[in-house]
């Protein structure tokens, strides 16, 4: 059977607003960006996520207001933003419906959903605000219909009285979208490196895009068994996007895009140009207040003007820096398709990236 | 070039975290100063430790420092590329088995005398659910803090050692002894130091509060004092050496001449 979709056509066959839907790749590494770039395009919201260690990928889709409940363990480009500044933003802001698990335990909540476990229990979390905490409260999990009832529960071991487990509940995922090395036509894939969770979503969600680097024979992608990692019946839809975890990295492939990156970093600062303005406005306030209090300080009256200049241009619009809904106009819907992205990137800069065998990373990105 | 015998407080931090690594070891880092302390461990100080990392790739030997715990540069030199499950599942089996060959380096924006850190969010003036501050959250931390012996890393500030942190990511000896196992935690793992730009605090047999047992030879025991937001025993302090010049070029020359996280001031 043949899966090949055209991202637009797989995108909007496969995934629906108020979707259950869960992402492959690990922060800042196989994170499917060409298909996230889609789903901003198309306008599909209302996600309940099961976000794994997450990167700009979900942070764009908060930023972009299409989450109704994050659950979530860990949201940053590890190594350029330590916090994601939308997720963060918003959490600050009272905007997003959120839950924390550990790492270990949503992962393990993953596996479980590959499974078709009813439930898991742990050794983990106890003791610790993971378990105290509730980001989203019984009353809210049951208004919302895609979210367990209970974040956790403790319980014993029926196997050894007296000992105390919690239990936490296993995902039921609609979606799940993973960017891979290689596939085939019938849906056959080909993992290299970490495999992270993806082999696990793929098998635990009702439908599943898989995009791929290189798009390969049914009869190629078996020649050597050893190295695929996911049945073809499991998938949906599969759709040839070279380079389709940009700005993130691809094992054997290619780097993280360092300016895309260090620019996604600086631009998620800011929601838009007002929020640029009132946030500089601030800065210049707190910057001019830390002078006054110190006038011999010739490095914060010094940092004071500064600010006090960007503030200025700012909010008489001749300097807006880089905006986070900019960097969304720049990289993802003035370009009508992925290979439009492609064709913005350039050539030279897409080479740049590319892996050198040798080392298994670029020197140049 | 760079003088080696002058040493930022980074360099002596990285130093530090080194020397607290074993023979066969098996060191679970993150990204930041304790890979660079694990980079050291593995060329200079104790080249028999298996540094692995919370994606589940394991033995690492980083050509170039890594920016993230699933970077290429990790995956691309190391023994097994494990998915994270299986990280888990060896961290817990480890202390199933009764072995005690492992540690892990976690860090956090706050920390209690107990070694209980946060890293989930700072209340201010609002909650969990609406904090002033919030970080990335628990990541692998919370489970490595229940399964691992863990030397904890921070920034030596009052503000981040405080009497009682806001939210518990992971778990040191919480209240005291006894406090691990109330809580259903192993009783025999826990925080094992907690080291910092001023000195490296352990965990009193008895109490387990946290006391300074060394200080670096830039800082002071009255320093680490007035720096802790909670009454540190100092008593015990005793004065750790700094690196020879070797270790030093070995970090700034080999490990990361990039700069990427120990920036050494243009001289």
């Amino acid at each position: 059977m043949n899966k090949v979709y055209s991202l637009h056509d797989a995108v909007a066959k496969y995934v629906e607003s108020g979707d259950c839907i869960c992402f492959g790749g690990f922060t800042t590494n196989r994170k499917p960006y060409a298909a996230v770039a889609e789903i901003l395009r198309q306008g599909q919201k209302d996600f309940t996520v099961w976000a794994g260690p997450a990167g700009g990928d979900w942070d764009m889709m908060i930023g972009e207001g299409r989450v109704k409940a994050y659950i979530n363990c860990y949201t940053a480009n590890s190594g350029y933003t330590n916090v994601a500044r939308r997720f963060r933003a918003a959490i600050e802001k009272g905007e997003l419906i959120y839950e924390d698990y550990s790492q270990d335990v949503l992962m393990l909540q993953l596996h479980a959903a590959s499974l078709g476990l009813p439930f898991l229990p742990v050794r983990l979390m106890q003791g610790s605000g993971l378990m105290k905490y509730w980001g989203i409260s019984e009353e809210q999990r049951k208004a919302l219909d895609k979210v367990d009832d209970l974040k956790c529960v403790e319980v014993e071991n029926p196997f050894k009285p007296g000992e105390k487990v919690v239990a936490v509940p296993v995902p039921k995922l609609d979606t799940a979208i993973i960017h891979v090395q290689q596939a085939s036509p019938d849906g056959t894939c080909i993992i290299e490196g970490d495999e992270f969770h993806d082999v696990d979503v793929a098998v635990a969600a009702r439908k599943v895009i898989v995009t791929c680097e290189e798009l390969v024979s049914n009869e190629y992608i078996r020649q050597d068994p050893t190295k695929t990692r996911i049945f073809g019946e499991c998938v949906s839809a599969v759709v040839w996007a070279p380079y389709g975890a940009w700005p993130s990295q691809c094992y054997g492939r290619y780097d993280n895009d360092d300016a895309g990156l260090k620019e996604y970093d600086k631009a998620s600062k800011y929601l838009d140009a007002e929020d640029a303005k009132a946030q500089l406005a601030k800065a210049a306030a707190k910057a001019e207040k830390a002078a006054a209090a110190k006038p011999e300080d010739e490095k914060l009256a010094a940092a004071a003007a500064k600010a006090k200049k960007a503030a200025e241009d700012a909010a008489a619009g001749t300097v807006i820096p880089e905006t986070f809904k900019d960097f969304l106009d720049k990289w993802v819907y003035s370009c009508e398709t992925h290979e439009d992205l492609l064709n913005k990137l350039g050539g030279y800069r897409l080479m740049r990236l590319k892996n050198e065998p040798h080392l298994g990373y670029s020197t140049r990105h | 070039m760079s003088d080696y015998t002058k040493y930022t407080k980074q360099e002596m931090q990285a130093y530090a975290i080194a020397k607290n690594i074993q023979e066969n070891q098996i060191v679970i880092v993150g990204t930041g100063l304790p890979l660079i302390g694990a980079s050291l461990a593995k060329r200079v100080v104790c080249p028999s430790c298996h540094p692995i990392v919370e994606s589940g790739l394991m033995d690492c030997d980083p050509v170039e420092v890594p920016r993230s715990v699933g970077d290429n540069r990790f995956m691309a030199h190391c023994a097994v590329q494990w998915p994270n499950i299986r990280f888990i599942g060896f961290e817990a089996n480890e202390w199933l088995h009764d072995e005690d060959r492992m540690i892990a380096f976690i860090g956090g924006a706050q920390i209690d005398p107990y070694g209980n850190v946060n890293s989930t969010c700072i209340y201010g003036k609002g909650d969990y659910v609406k904090p002033q501050t919030r970080f990335t959250g628990s990541g692998g931390a919370n489970g490595i803090a229940t399964y691992c012996n863990t030397i904890i890393m921070m920034q030596h500030q009052k503000r981040r050692f405080m009497e009682k942190i806001d939210y518990i990511t992971s778990c040191g000896w919480m209240d005291g002894p006894g406090g691990r196992e109330r809580a259903g935690l192993p009783g025999n793992r826990g925080p094992q130091m907690v080291v910092t730009d001023l000195g490296i605090m352990k965990f009193d047999e008895e109490t387990k509060r946290m006391y300074l047992a060394y200080y670096y030879p830039f800082s002071s025991p009255e320093m680490v004092q007035e720096n802790t937001g909670f009454d540190i025993d100092v008593s015990r302090a005793q004065l750790m050496e700094g690196p020879d010049p070797e270790i030093i070029r070995v970090i700034r020359e080999e490990i990361d001449p990039g700069q990427a996280f120990i920036k050494v001031p243009k001289a």
